[in-house]
């Protein structure tokens, strides 16, 4: 009770203050009379008004304390006048404003319930602000928070001092390049570590391959291969063999240090794949997913995926390899490019397999017995394996195997398939719709209406002009009536060239 | 003197030293109003007489503060804790060494940009969905922010998706929605909706983007796209397996201007599928939400639930509005869809 | 002459009087301030050898029979009175011999009284708390001692020993009248509250250690969530109007945050919640009816930063958690600037915050696990109590001498249990 007392001495004396601030300041000047007894007076008024100083901010720091505590009345966006809170019991009756309608509600009602607490319970405002979106600096000022902490996230718990990663892929220019070459590179952009790219291309040097991983931004080793990609899978995968093997003489050459792997455009990485390399002491392997698809809609239940990789036993110890097994597909497999048929891998995929590039230098610290000399390696192998002359020396990576972080998809347009160079429409598309007349079907049948469509006098359209019905939820169950005009334009063909 | 004199000068006095005190209590008491934790006495005694040339209109400088407050509540209760902020520079040091220059090109400040929201519906029934998220996260995961990828799927026991995208580092939203269906089409007309019907609850302020899984993009693509005022259309490729045909659709522009469009064709009349794919349009998303902003009566909610066959009909009518993109004559492709019969379901 | 006087009179009573309120509330504010510099000094302290507790034994009808009927009372945030009543059995610092006891502990469970929803309602407490210390007082010499300043007393509900859940009730009624002499174990905190009585230690809520061990992922994955919150905006059921519900802050938190992108904040709770803080960089921590939730204990956990909206909140363990440090604290009137806020707290401070919070220290001192471990809540309990002592030589009464009132209070809470 004393508080409210006091709160309404307070208000007695605020309103009585505020008179006497806006009385003339003035008043002051005319104190002249100089004596002892004078001094005296004005270091006692000068104390006293020290004392009502001091007295006003320990009152004004319990007001605020029961006031706002609280928090309850004035807020930021007040446009009522600032209403002290006395002691009210009776509730008074709330405005009823429903959440949305207003941007500003603050209610006033409060009560403090027991004299000896100064909690203050009842209805407080929900403060709602006036402008209705977020800033957009200040968005991007938390997007650079989330990559502080993500950075730091990868220090503190991240791969400790990566080693550089050269990436050896073979390509060469056709349909699907752009396609897949994107996405192998999406990969590479995203790493936090030194990458070193080689792209062998089948065919030489172009253009078309350049401007696609000029846009990495990583570092890139553009080589030209002169020799073209032939056209059946076999001869493919023996061509790919030898792009890869020139990369690694680079490697050779140069003595790139760092962790060597081969990815090629047509796999897709799981980032963590990145990572678990890291851990390769000499050479290692990982599974590899294999998409195997045939390009013909089959019917098939869905098997589980077969992976090609690393075979351990119960105590992690390397003892052969899962190979995909090509029996399901006798005869069935395709053997040139463009066949409608599956695509098989190799018996081991090179993408399953990261070395050390110390491997291939000529001469190395503590280089393994196991290895053979690059030099001696011919061109005509089969997987990275042969490099080794104990293949058992491998190091299972991604818990030994078992963790699938890479997968493997042969997928290609026919060899005949052109495409817009540089996917730039030149000359442009022909128009098979003239404008006014957007593509979209207006309505699927349940649609009630479709309405304002300009109708191209060039079209015979059999659609009634209907008349505007207000939308309703009544599922209508007309019939499609409304043909759509693009079906009786001529067939063309949209593909370029 | 007179006595009365006297008396009258006493009075003045009086009143005088009442006015200072007055005043000194109100400037005391509205220091105490200053947000101060810890408020030292002398600290807030500087900040009154700072003030006190406002002290004449106490009522405004009341709102003064008031007005102040937020920023000022702010720097007391969170500088405090920073206060000890001579924070171990160990770490921004040697990420600085550990991160190329790579990182340090991307990081300049951020100018700001529209919001972009990726849609990726995806389904349990396709095998490869797993692989194809990864890959469309590495590519989402390039695009500068400010981005939110809305990946809506069907109830499932396996939290193979949240694990994949909890991994990705990208804002994301995983809705996941419990109905069930046998038709593919119309779950992932279900699924587009569910995403639209978050959009306009949370009132999202962007450009909408429907990626599906078996979307491949040039990163300049969501430059583009971040372009967009209502509407925007853009070619894209269909390249399928085994095929000599690449297909290309979407609009034939006269610099930004919508002029035509080039479709591939219909087999058949009854074939309902949508003639533009889903894929090759984005839109502002505040159309969902705020229809008279684009100067129409009606809102989602009072033509039906479903949302996207409401945005198609409102690109319908506002083909002015929309914009082709890339400006120049939309012929870049930066967008590429793959057709692979085994993720036919996704691919669509 | 007699005007001055007068006034002097006036002001120097004025200044006595506002002036001592005013040290009322210094003394209130001033035991959340920290005991010793960092975190883990006072928190890995080990309170074993620093007192000796009793533990009365009372008859199964008062804990044991009340838990057999409903087991649920295990899971819920309330949980801690059980678990710490188990661990005191077992703990070392438990001693047989009641005459050589610093601290005397009452094992009564009194919110343990579940609706079929699985909702506690105090109503039967007072009396049942009534009923226990009257059968210790007269069964034992140590009540009367001292009235109960030497005995502590578990009670984990939303307001605490004032057992109602509606606020306005708890303050009516107030602590308790037996337990005002004696030191409460508590999860309500808030400053200048009746609820609150200086000395009560303050513990965290009762959040499941082992569930939310199983849900833990690499500490690697990225933070990709800048605020995260789930939970209730409006409590439509209890608060139609809107306003009462924490004080209209988690309102305020929708309508101002559903549409900027940086917020994930939903009311549905996703099975992947647990993980989902585990990606986010701050968690809000709203007050809802009362100032406290588990999300606290949470984001503690999951090394999000704890966003607290709550004015006044005392914090579990506040003498021994920089809560400062590892949160940030936000005015309820400065919820519509939480943007503002969030976002201009400099990167190094965001990291600073998160290397605290990864402390195991602070993260085990949330937690009551089963069995115990060193420096879990049970632990900081103890600490608590033994930084209480030795009790003041004035809590003693003198033989015969009588403080508490045993028929105050409600006439409902004096009906026999």
């Amino acid at each position: 009770m004393k508080f409210s007392l006091l709160q309404q001495s307070y208000m007695n004396r605020r309103s009585g203050s505020f008179r006497g601030a806006s009385a003339p300041l003035d008043s002051s000047t005319d104190n002249t009379i100089k004596s002892p007894a004078a001094i005296f007076w004005l270091v006692l008024h000068g104390l006293c008004c020290l004392i009502s100083l001091l007295l006003g901010f320990r009152f004004s720091r319990l007001v605020f304390f029961f006031l706002f505590s609280t928090s309850t009345t004035t807020t930021l966006y007040v446009t009522a006048p600032f209403r002290p809170l006395t002691e009210t019991t009776a509730i008074s009756s709330p405005l009823t404003n429903s959440v949305n309608d207003l941007p500003v509600r603050i209610p006033v009602i409060n009560k403090t319930v027991s004299s000896s607490s100064r909690v203050v319970v009842g209805r407080h405002g929900i403060r709602i602000r006036p402008w209705p979106h977020p800033n957009p600096s200040e968005v991007m000022k938390a997007h650079q928070i989330i990559e502080t902490v993500q950075r730091e996230q990868r220090v503190q718990f991240g791969v400790k001092s990566p080693r550089t990663l050269i990436v050896v892929t073979p390509t060469y220019v056709r349909t699907f390049q752009t396609l897949h070459l994107t996405g192998v590179m999406h990969s590479l952009m995203l790493l936090p570590y030194d990458v070193v790219w080689i792209v062998v291309e089948a065919g030489g040097v172009t253009n078309e391959t350049a401007s696609i991983i000029a846009k990495s931004g990583v570092k890139t080793r553009h080589i030209g291969f002169n020799q073209k990609m032939p056209n059946s899978w076999e001869g493919r995968h023996r061509l790919e063999t030898k792009m890869r093997l020139r990369a690694l003489r680079v490697v050779r050459e140069e003595k790139m240090d760092g962790i060597v792997m081969f990815a090629d455009d047509s796999n897709m990485h799981s980032m963590e794949l990145f990572d678990e390399i890291q851990n390769v002491k000499w050479f290692g392997a990982v599974s590899v997913g294999i998409i195997a698809h045939s390009g013909v809609e089959e019917n098939l239940p869905n098997p589980a995926m077969p992976v090609q990789g690393p075979a351990c036993n119960a105590s992690n110890k390397l003892v052969g390899w899962h190979t995909f097994n090509s029996l399901p597909y006798e005869g069935k497999s395709a053997v040139y490019i463009d066949d409608r048929a599956t695509v098989l891998p190799r018996k081991l995929e090179w993408a399953g397999f990261v070395l050390n590039s110390r491997l291939l230098w000529k001469e190395a610290e503590d280089k393994p017995e196991w290895v053979k000399d690059f030099d001696l390696v011919g061109e005509n192998i089969e997987s990275p394996l042969a490099l080794l002359k104990d293949p058992f020396m491998v190091e299972p990576l991604g818990s030994c195997g078992r963790q699938v972080l890479l997968w493997w998809l042969r997928v290609e347009a026919r060899a005949d398939s052109k495409f817009p160079p540089g996917w730039i429409i030149d000359p442009p598309l022909e128009i098979t719709v003239p404008s006014k007349r957007t593509p979209w079907p207006d309505a699927p049948p349940e649609l009630p209406s479709s309405e304002k469509i300009t109708i191209n006098q060039e079209q015979t359209v059999k659609r009634s002009s209907k008349t505007r019905s207000p939308r309703s939820k009544r599922r209508s169950k007309r019939k499609h009536e409304a043909k759509l005009v693009e079906t009786q334009v001529s067939a063309r063909r949209s593909e370029q060239n | 003197m007179g006595s009365l004199e006297r008396s009258k000068k006493k009075v003045q006095l009086w009143k005088k030293a009442i006015v200072h005190f007055g005043l000194c209590f109100v400037m005391g008491f509205f220091t105490g109003f200053a947000p101060a934790g810890k408020a030292s006495f002398f600290s807030s005694h500087v900040v009154a007489s700072s003030k006190s040339q406002s002290l004449p209109q106490p009522v405004e400088m009341l709102h003064q503060q008031a007005a102040s407050t937020p920023h000022a509540g702010y720097l007391n209760r969170s500088l405090i804790a920073e206060s000890p902020m001579s924070t171990p520079s160990r770490s921004t040091e040697s990420e600085r060494a550990k991160f190329s220059e790579k990182e340090e090109e991307t990081e300049p400040k951020f100018p700001p940009r529209r919001l972009a929201v990726i849609v990726t519906p995806i389904s349990a029934k396709d095998p490869y969905q797993g692989v194809f998220l990864r890959r469309l996260a590495n590519t989402i995961r390039l695009v500068p922010p400010p981005l939110l990828w809305i990946v809506v799927e069907g109830q499932s026991e396996s939290d193979e998706v949240s694990e994949i995208l909890r991994k990705t580092g990208i804002m994301y939203r995983h809705l996941v929605f419990r109905e069930n269906f046998t038709d593919p089409e119309a779950e992932l007309d279900h699924q587009r909706n569910v995403a639209l019907r978050h959009i306009e609850q949370h009132r999202l302020s962007g450009i909408v983007h429907f990626a599906g899984l078996s979307n491949f993009y040039d990163l300049g693509f969501f430059d583009e796209l971040r372009q967009i005022e209502v509407f925007g259309t853009w070619p894209m490729a269909l390249l399928s397996a085994n095929k000599n045909k690449v297909i290309i659709e979407g609009p034939v522009c006269d610099s930004s201007q919508v002029i035509g469009w080039h479709l591939k064709i219909m087999n058949n009349e009854t074939d309902t599928k949508p003639p533009i794919h889903i894929s090759s349009f984005g839109f502002n998303s505040s159309i969902l939400w705020d229809p008279e902003r684009w100067g129409r009566p009606s809102s989602v909610q009072q033509t039906s639930q479903n949302s996207i066959k409401f945005v198609k009909q409102v690109a319908l009518e506002d083909e002015t509005k929309l914009k082709g993109i890339p400006p120049e004559d939309c012929s870049k492709i930066m967008l590429w869809r793959l057709n692979l019969s085994i993720s036919k379901s996704t691919s669509y | 002459m007699e005007i001055r006087k007068w006034v002097f009179v006036g002001v120097i009573w004025y200044a006595g009087f506002v002036l001592s309120i005013g040290a009322v509330e210094l003394g209130r504010s001033q035991h959340t301030e920290r005991i010793s510099g960092s975190a883990g000094d006072v928190l890995e302290d080990d309170p074993v050898g620093r007192l000796k507790v009793f533990v009365y034994e009372l008859p199964s009808k008062y804990n044991k029979k009340i838990l057999q009927k409903d087991p649920r009372c295990l899971t819920h945030m309330f949980a801690a009175e059980i678990f710490m009543h188990r661990f005191l059995l077992s703990s070392p610092v438990r001693t047989l011999n009641p005459a050589e006891a610093d601290w005397f502990y009452t094992p009564v469970y009194t919110t343990c009284d579940l609706t079929p929803n699985g909702l506690p309602l105090p109503f039967k407490s007072p009396r049942m708390m009534r009923s226990a210390i009257q059968l210790i007082s007269s069964n034992w010499p140590y009540w009367n001692r001292t009235e109960g300043a030497d005995h502590f007393f578990v009670v984990p509900h939303d307001f605490g020993a004032c057992f109602h859940y509606q606020e306005e009730k708890a303050i009516e009624r107030g602590i308790l009248p037996l337990l005002q002499r004696a030191t409460l174990v508590q999860t309500f905190g808030q400053r200048n509250h009746v609820c609150l009585k200086d000395g009560s230690i303050t513990v965290p809520p009762y959040a499941p250690p082992q569930k939310m061990q199983t849900h833990l992922i690499p500490e690697k994955t990225p933070r990709s969530i800048f605020v995260y919150f789930r939970g209730l905006f409006y409590d439509v059921g209890n608060d139609p109007e809107g306003g009462y519900y924490a004080r209209g802050a988690r309102a305020a938190v929708w309508e101002n945050f559903k549409d900027n992108p940086l917020f994930d904040i939903s009311t549905e709770h996703p099975a992947t919640y647990y993980e989902d803080m585990q990606r986010a960089v701050f968690c809000l921590c709203p007050l809802g009816w009362a100032p406290w939730s588990p999300r606290l204990v949470e984001a503690v956990i999951f090394g999000c930063i704890p966003v607290i909206i709550a004015d006044d909140i005392v914090l579990p363990f506040a003498d021994a958690i920089p809560w400062e440090e590892i949160g940030v604290f936000v005015d309820e009137k400065d919820v519509p600037n939480l943007d503002t806020i969030l976002t201009s707290i400099p990167p190094e401070v965001i990291l600073r915050k998160q290397r605290l919070l990864a402390n195991p220290s602070m993260k085990q001192a949330m937690l009551f696990p089963q069995p115990a471990q060193a420096g879990d809540a049970f632990h900081q309990v103890l600490n608590g109590l033994a930084r209480k002592l030795p009790h003041d030589r004035s809590v003693y009464l003198k033989s015969g001498e009588k403080l508490l009132n045993w028929t105050a209070g409600p006439v409902g809470d004096l009906k026999p249990w």
